[in-house]
């Protein structure tokens, strides 16, 4: 039952000896229930020598059990004609829902759960929600996209009202409109809303207008200083959240100290990013960078199994100030992001650092153009604000001079307005690094 | 498991609210409205109604696909078919209304056993370009909106209509003689080709005669269905 300050106390705050005994008894669970109906588990096991009859404990399972990888699942897709990519243990007819991810890196992987009444997927998301301060009966903006199924079942499940109007692109000058109605006290926000805000800010009292908010979550991409300043400065406490390998949500609490993976939902693994079997991988130390490693405990339908999710990160074991005792892990990048242009390095976010501080381009709407990791030219498709521009030419130079100050190489820019690479969005998404 | 205990949690708060609030435009004028659980387990147990007479064979049950596209701010409208379908067993998944997203309704409809399309618009439509033709000929059933209807005639399709009418929705039965209004809970009146909305039913959004800013035409009497409720024709475009 909750409490003033946990959705589920005993969960929330359980000792990491109870984590794991309460882990391997799903792991032992999940382990022959996998090979004996998902086939790209099998296929990936017997290419490994690996029976269920090895795997008797936590320990055994992350040191035996291989990974599987986005390209895997896109693989078995592809050959053996099954839309699910081997991941499905149950026939489709027996799944309620067939969602899938937002397919900014490549084709959308599916995923399907079996339910009844609230969505799995964003089941443990009630205690993310309790954590911001949302409680029954209190308005919330119902804002964000389905793709990934219905995320006011969270608000419903902690009694919240969701206010359900449009805030995607274009939406949010009447999304303004509803909260002066209703007073929500959270909101969903993404990097392409932030673009939109930023620019109805010069004619509206963003502080008054987000005065009745306890926080809002952001989601989709990196959230960048100057976006996070400028929502702090109307006030409003961001929660960062992100995907633990598209097995469920992992959101900053009000410590704002890394995001918590729920442990009882999904193992999370950190290793080696260049490790390929789990022999020559090891996990890296607590606070050292790897890449997120994620197995599904709470979804029999299509759960990933040691799945490679690219995604990098630190993540600690250590208790949270708030209490929690869940792993917390801080997103650093994507694996592979890291490009090689004229011998230097750099990553993205060096990018979108050095947009911010040009005034025009400051929501740092940007798409690194990118055919290969490493290039000979530095290709940046480059967002502005057609409304505060006055030259676009001298914003070129401007551009380029920052982000050869960043990088160390001289880009080549295309600019367009905002709204034009807005459009290329894709689930609330902007990819940042494209191949054109 | 973590869906148990949190919804095991869920279940001993209140829900002092409505199930939600919902909104649409009239005239450049925002209404809102109020949709209370009551409300919404009435218009699942329509939509459950009207969904079982769609579909190929029986119409749509267990391990029917179903794609329902609409969007997040539209779920007042949708949510009660989404809640239908997983009461009927079918399984379902969620193309979006946006011209980006439009790709996901044409991976649905292309990798899944899919039977119905409910509520695809010209937005996706057009946003599905030279697949629209390949998922018309993949997938038995299509219940569109107005706007998206010549297209999909021209792509190969007889869809039936779907169409947001002010709060209500109106769905085509397989008669194909107007959309259905769930005729317990609204009644809509036409004057000069508009159309103003009543409320029937005990709902928490009450109106009378309001002007929903729609063009549109009435039948009333029975239909071959069996229903005797008004069905509504909206010109495509709107």
């Amino acid at each position: 039952m909750p409490d003033e300050r946990f959705f589920e106390p005993e969960i929330e705050t359980m000792p990491r000896a109870g984590i794991a005994a309460l882990q391997e008894e799903r792991i032992l669970e999940l382990v022959p229930h996998v090979y004996e109906r998902s086939a790209l588990v099998r296929k990936k096991w017997e290419e490994a020598r690996v029976k269920p009859s090895d795997v008797n404990s936590l320990a055994d399972f992350t040191e035996r059990v291989p990974f599987i990888t986005k390209d895997d699942i896109r693989q078995f897709r592809d050959r053996a004609q099954d839309p699910f990519g081997g991941l499905l243990c149950t026939d489709y007819a027996d799944t309620t829902t067939v969602f899938s991810t937002s397919g900014t890196t490549g084709d959308a992987t599916l995923y399907a759960h079996a339910w009844n009444r609230w969505h799995p997927f964003w089941a443990a998301t009630a205690r993310d929600l309790w954590e911001i301060g949302v409680r029954p009966g209190d308005y919330v903006l119902g804002s964000g996209f389905k793709m990934r199924g219905p995320l006011y079942h969270a608000d419903h499940m902690v009694g919240a009202i969701p206010v359900l109007v449009n805030t995607g692109i274009g939406g949010w000058a009447t999304a303004l409109d509803a909260i002066r109605r209703y007073r929500p006290v959270y909101a969903q926000l993404t990097g392409l809303a932030l673009a939109e805000l930023d620019r109805l800010s010069r004619t509206t009292d963003m502080r008054e207008l987000f005065s009745s908010f306890k926080g809002a979550a952001f989601a989709g991409e990196p959230l960048g200083a100057r976006a996070r300043e400028q929502l702090e400065s109307w006030g409003v406490e961001v929660y960062l959240w992100t995907s633990t390998g598209d097995v469920t949500g992992a959101w900053e609490c009000g410590q704002h100290d890394g995001c918590h993976a729920w442990e009882d939902c999904v193992l999370l693994e950190s290793v080696d990013p260049a490790a390929t079997t789990p022999a020559t991988s090891a996990a890296v130390a607590d606070g050292e960078l790897g890449e997120l490693v994620a197995t599904s405990l709470d979804n029999p339908v299509t759960p990933m199994v040691r799945f490679r999710s690219d995604d990098i990160i630190r993540m600690t074991k250590q208790p949270c100030a708030c209490g929690r005792t869940h792993a917390r892990f801080w997103p650093v990048g994507r694996k592979g992001d890291e490009t090689i242009v004229a011998g230097r390095s750099f990553v993205p976010m060096d990018i979108w650092r050095a947009l911010e501080g040009v005034p025009e381009t400051s929501t740092a709407l940007f798409q690194l153009v990118r055919p290969a990791r490493e290039i000979d030219e530095l290709r940046v498709r480059v967002g502005y604000d057609p409304d505060t521009t006055t030259s676009v030419p001298d914003l070129r130079d401007r551009v380029s001079e920052a982000i050869t100050a960043a990088v160390g190489v001289p880009p080549v820019l295309e600019l367009l307005p905002e709204p034009e690479l807005l459009a290329r969005g894709r689930g609330g998404k902007l990819p940042r690094v494209v191949k054109a | 498991m973590t869906a148990a205990s949190t919804a095991a949690a869920a279940a001993t708060l209140p829900r002092p609210g409505p199930w939600g609030i919902g909104r649409y435009e009239v005239a450049g004028q925002l209404v809102y409205f109020e949709v209370s659980w009551g409300d919404w387990q009435r218009d699942v147990a329509w939509a459950r109604a009207m969904l079982a007479d769609h579909g190929v064979g029986p119409g749509v049950g267990p391990g029917s696909g179903l794609v329902i596209v609409s969007g997040m701010p539209e779920s007042p409208w949708f949510d009660p078919f989404e809640t239908a379908a997983r009461e009927l067993g079918a399984p379902y998944s969620i193309g979006e209304i946006y011209a980006f997203e439009a790709f996901r309704t044409g991976m649905y409809a292309r990798r899944l056993p899919i039977t119905l399309i409910f509520g695809i618009d010209r937005t996706v439509a057009e946003g599905l370009g030279d697949e629209l033709a390949a998922v018309v000929a993949r997938v038995p059933t299509i219940v569109a909106r107005p706007d998206a209807a010549g297209l999909l005639a021209a792509a190969g399709a007889r869809p039936f209509i779907v169409a947001r009418v002010g709060p209500a929705l109106a769905v085509e039965c397989p008669h194909r003689s107007g959309a259905h209004l769930n005729d317990a809970e609204w009644t809509l009146a036409e004057r000069g080709g508009e159309l103003f909305l009543s409320t029937a039913g005990p709902r928490a959004h009450q109106v009378r005669e309001a002007p929903l800013g729609l063009r549109g035409t009435l039948t009333e009497g029975p239909c071959g269905c069996g229903r005797s409720g008004q069905r509504v024709t909206i010109p495509e475009g709107k």
